[in-house]
């Protein structure tokens, strides 16, 4: 047996000294623990299909600039974030001032603050499962705190814009920590964008930690160029009554990782997570999703679809776990694949573990292409074959995309949705 | 699966507390694995010689792989070196001598299951005259099976008698590279069994490994090969409802089928072996390879099997649909109580176009153990109008048990059409408060309740098996409620 590649050490040497003492610390602890870290290859499950997308070059390591050109955030209305490559650019930001929340960039926390960050940094992700991502935790140079105190309401959302310069290959490591408390409510908007065209990685973790009834919405769009491959790790933890939404609407790249984990901790908890995902050309995406049940009492919805066109390629893993002691939960599972060409491949794993004998679980998977029957119903009625695949296939999705509870995300969403379906569908 | 037909689990289960424990006699092997020792084994079997470099290969294979983790079990881990891998068959001296010397509890099951009492002693490993039973047998089915056409004999038998058969076929399905416990049995296997249907044949009878006289001792690493030739039908039927003893706890066993144009197999399993105590000690660890191949156009190939025993179980039984408009079936049941470990379910890998296939899998978990179904569903690009229905339905009862699903999918032809469902749920309260208030008792509800949830599968078994089946789970619910 050939022993499996081991992650460069390149990649674990960081360079910005911006951080306070207790952030470098850990910064520091964190990348000793990685040293040596396998790389998953073919025979890592959760990496099974995955694996040989990746591609990480020694010159990927080294970071790329905290400065310069792009900041591109502008165009976003109302509150925002701006990250260039991984750190935060005031300038170009928005930053929310409300009583009762605290926005602010990692840089800027005095040590009292970043002390207790610290022992709060990737408690809600599961180590062994997210793998790649927890890199972000040895290499990360800035980061955005957002601390709600109970029952404060961010009265709009808030938009994160992660965008990365591939002027010169290297590697982005942004990261959220979002500390909701007791019925507090917010909603935040992720969205990852790139210009130039060298080879670089984002490796991005957000993380959301839910107090008893907080509320918390979170959309994401994965939009970056077929030059940067994204490994990107979620993580959610809710306590009592705790309610929290996930949208993600993600387009295909040469490596496209996303883990969203999330665990129900209190009794009453509830989730709900949809995902869109299209991929074409030679492009790649890759969903693993985790619901852990914990406690007794709550339910999880999630509804994934994916779309693959021409030789891409699109990958679902859900997983519900019920523990033990986690009796009358509810779980509902649901994915569905449309393969557009006979060059894609679409795989898919809805997986259930469960424990506890009194819970209601189902899950449901399907992949298919278009139905001939609805289209040639179309195209009886007079409209042209084309458009006839693109309104089914938009119907395909758009039930999820519709709910997305933000217009000008849509209208984001539905611009490069039809961009896709320009590049997929000819005139015939 | 083995059938050695020989005392019961009861009556053991004090040797098993001890772990492994092997009598070592006269012609036994010492312990340990080695190219001598399948040198030996080939020997003593009179094979000849590219069966035992077929052996050897397998083994040098096996030597550089790893055993694998991914499995939804946990057990110790195994000592292949510590396993002693050919034994003789038991002296008669050895066996109880009339049915008086057997544990009554195990008497009393036989009674449950309605199995005739002669069969009983053959079961309990009672020292049968073995001229008895070949003489019945061979008058009941050598005669018409031959006039057929069909062989049917043992592996041993066939390397012998058949070799250009064998080796056509032997590894074509599960090359000894496979998987680890596959590869362990290709350099080890012990005996099994070996069944040739010819051109247009439809076997006359069901064929059991049960009935064949040669079944006994099949040991550890069974290996079965049929191969069903154009036109022909075969139903193959393998193990029994009844407990059996047997003195090895690890069986690793290879199943491969050949279906050829217009071909049908249907292979139907009932597996009751020892599956530990109510602590969870002891019991077999079965872990098997069991896969068909579909080369030609419309053949079939259909798995059935009924799983209660067995203290581990790996097992995925598998379609390769090759043979355009070929169709594959798995239809399964699988219970698992005290602290019995299930990880089963099964591949369908479609590579011709037009073909078709069906799972359907009940897993009923109850006491402290856990049942994982764990499939596969492949599309090749040639996959052509393919077509896959999966459902995959857990019971659970009892709170400290595990249901588990993990079903893969895999697509690469965008005509092919797969569709998965699984849902979980458990004895329900009204079910139970129905048959209560009707006068039946919980433990007869819950095996009616089961039964029910289990009748698609069981109608698939040949007539007498799935009246057996039932009233196996009926056995081995037993104690589960109240």
């Amino acid at each position: 047996m050939k022993p499996a590649p081991t992650l460069s050490t390149a990649f674990l040497e960081s360079a910005g000294q911006s951080l306070p003492k207790p952030l470098l610390d850990l910064r520091k602890q964190r990348g000793t623990a990685l040293v040596d870290m396998p790389l998953p290859t073919r025979k890592t499950e959760n990496w099974k299909y995955s694996s040989k997308y990746l591609k990480l070059t020694e010159d990927m390591a080294s970071p790329l600039p905290s400065q310069g050109q792009g900041m591109t955030g502008q165009d976003v209305p109302g509150y925002r974030i701006v990250f260039l490559n991984g750190v935060i650019q005031p300038e170009a930001s928005e930053f929310p001032q409300a009583a009762g929340i605290q926005v602010t960039s990692f840089r800027d926390l005095d040590d009292e603050e970043a002390e207790a960050l610290a022992g709060q940094l990737d408690s809600t992700l599961d180590d062994k499962a997210v793998q790649l991502a927890r890199l972000n935790a040895a290499r990360f140079e800035d980061g955005l705190l957002i601390r709600l105190k109970p029952d404060a309401v961010l009265d709009q959302p808030l938009f994160v814009i992660h965008e990365v310069t591939a002027d010169a290959s290297g590697s982005a490591f942004p990261r959220i920590f979002v500390d909701a408390g007791r019925h507090s409510q917010a909603t935040l908007v992720e969205e990852y964008r790139s210009s130039g065209s060298e080879p670089v990685m984002v490796n991005t973790v957000a993380e959301f930690n839910l107090a008893d009834g907080a509320n918390i919405t979170n959309v994401r769009l994965t939009m970056e160029g077929d030059n940067v491959q994204h490994i990107g790790a979620t993580g959610v933890r809710q306590q009592r009554n705790a309610r929290f939404e996930s949208h993600t609407v993600g387009f295909g790249g040469p490596l496209r990782r996303h883990d969203l984990q999330v665990r129900l901790e209190g009794e009453g908890g509830e989730c709900k997570l949809n995902g869109v995902v299209v991929t074409q050309g030679k492009q790649h995406f890759d969903n693993h999703t985790t619901i852990e049940h914990v406690a007794a009492h709550c339910n999880s919805e999630e509804t994934y679809r994916n779309i693959a066109a021409d030789q891409s390629h699109a990958v679902f893993n859900g997983r519900i776990h019920i523990h033990q002691d986690a009796q009358n939960s509810n779980a509902d599972m649901n994915n569905k694949n449309l393969l557009l060409s006979n060059g894609a491949e679409i795989d898919t794993k809805p997986e259930l573990e469960i424990y506890a004998d009194d819970v209601k679980c189902a899950h449901g998977a399907t992949i298919g292409q278009l139905d001939e029957v609805s289209l040639f119903y179309l195209v009886s009625r007079g409209i042209a074959r084309r458009e006839a695949n693109v309104l089914l296939t938009m119907a395909f999705i758009n039930e999820l995309v519709e709910q997305i509870p933000l217009e000008t995300v849509r209208e984001t969403a539905h611009t490069r949705l039809n961009q896709f379906f320009d590049q997929t569908f000819q005139e015939v | 699966m083995a059938t050695t037909d020989k005392e019961v689990n009861e009556l053991i289960k004090r040797e098993y507390e001890h772990g492994f424990v092997t009598e070592i006699e006269a012609d036994t092997f010492e312990p340990g694995l080695n190219e001598d020792i399948i040198a030996r084994l080939s020997a003593i079997k009179n094979e000849p010689e590219w069966m035992l470099e077929w052996r050897l290969k397998a083994y040098r294979r096996w030597l550089e792989m790893e055993e694998p983790d991914w499995a939804h079990v946990g057990y110790p881990k195994i000592d292949y070196n510590s396993i002693s891998y050919y034994s003789a068959p038991k002296r008669k001296e050895d066996m109880p001598q009339s049915l008086d010397e057997v544990d009554p509890e195990l008497l009393k099951t036989y009674e449950k299951l309605g199995i005739p009492l002669h069969e009983r002693e053959k079961l309990a490993g009672v020292a049968v005259d073995a001229v008895f039973d070949s003489v019945s047998v061979a008058t009941t089915f050598k005669e018409p099976l031959a006039k057929a056409g069909v062989i049917f004999c043992s592996i041993s038998e066939a390397i012998r008698d058949y070799p250009e058969l064998v080796q056509k076929y032997l590894g074509t399905v599960v090359p000894h590279g496979d998987n680890f416990f596959a590869g362990l049995n290709s350099a080890v296997f012990s005996d099994g069994t070996f069944v040739y249907v010819p051109k247009g044949v439809r076997c006359p009878m069901e064929l059991s490994t049960y009935f064949r006289i040669n079944a006994a001792n099949t040991g550890q690493f069974e290996r079965t090969l049929i191969i069903a030739d154009e036109g022909s039908y075969v139903s193959y039927l393998e193990g029994c409802t009844a407990p059996m003893r047997d003195e090895n706890q690890l069986h690793a066993a290879v199943v491969e089928l050949v279906a050829l144009d217009d071909a049908q197999i249907k292979y139907s399993t009932v597996q009751n072996w020892y599956p530990g105590d109510e602590e969870g000690k002891g019991g077999i660890y079965n872990f098997v390879t069991k896969r068909g191949a579909c080369i030609g156009k419309n053949s079939k190939i259909s798995w059935t099997q009924v799983e209660t025993g067995s203290a581990v179980t790996w097992k995925y039984p598998s379609c390769v649909l090759r043979g355009e408009n070929s169709v594959g079936e798995f239809y399964s049941v699988a219970l698992t109580h005290n602290y019995q470990q299930a990880d089963t379910g099964t591949k369908m890998i479609h590579l011709g176009k037009n073909t078709r296939s069906t799972i359907i899998s009940k897993g009923i978990s109850a006491g402290k153990s856990s049942n994982a179904y764990r499939g596969l569903v492949k599309f090749g690009p040639g996959a052509e109008g393919a077509r896959n229905f999966t459902q995959c339905d857990s019971l659970l009862i009892g709170d400290r048990c595990g249901a588990h699903t993990f079903p893969y999918i895999e697509s690469k032809n965008k005509s092919a059409i797969v569709e998965h469902e699984a849902t979980t749920s458990k004895v329900s309260d009204e079910q139970m408060f129905l048959c209560r208030q009707r006068g039946i008792d919980p433990e007869q509800a819950v095996s009616m309740i089961v039964n029910g949830f289990c009748k698609e599968v069981f109608k698939e078994l040949p007539m007498e098996f799935a009246v057996e089946a039932g009233k196996l789970l009926e056995v081995s619910l037993e104690g589960s409620v109240g």
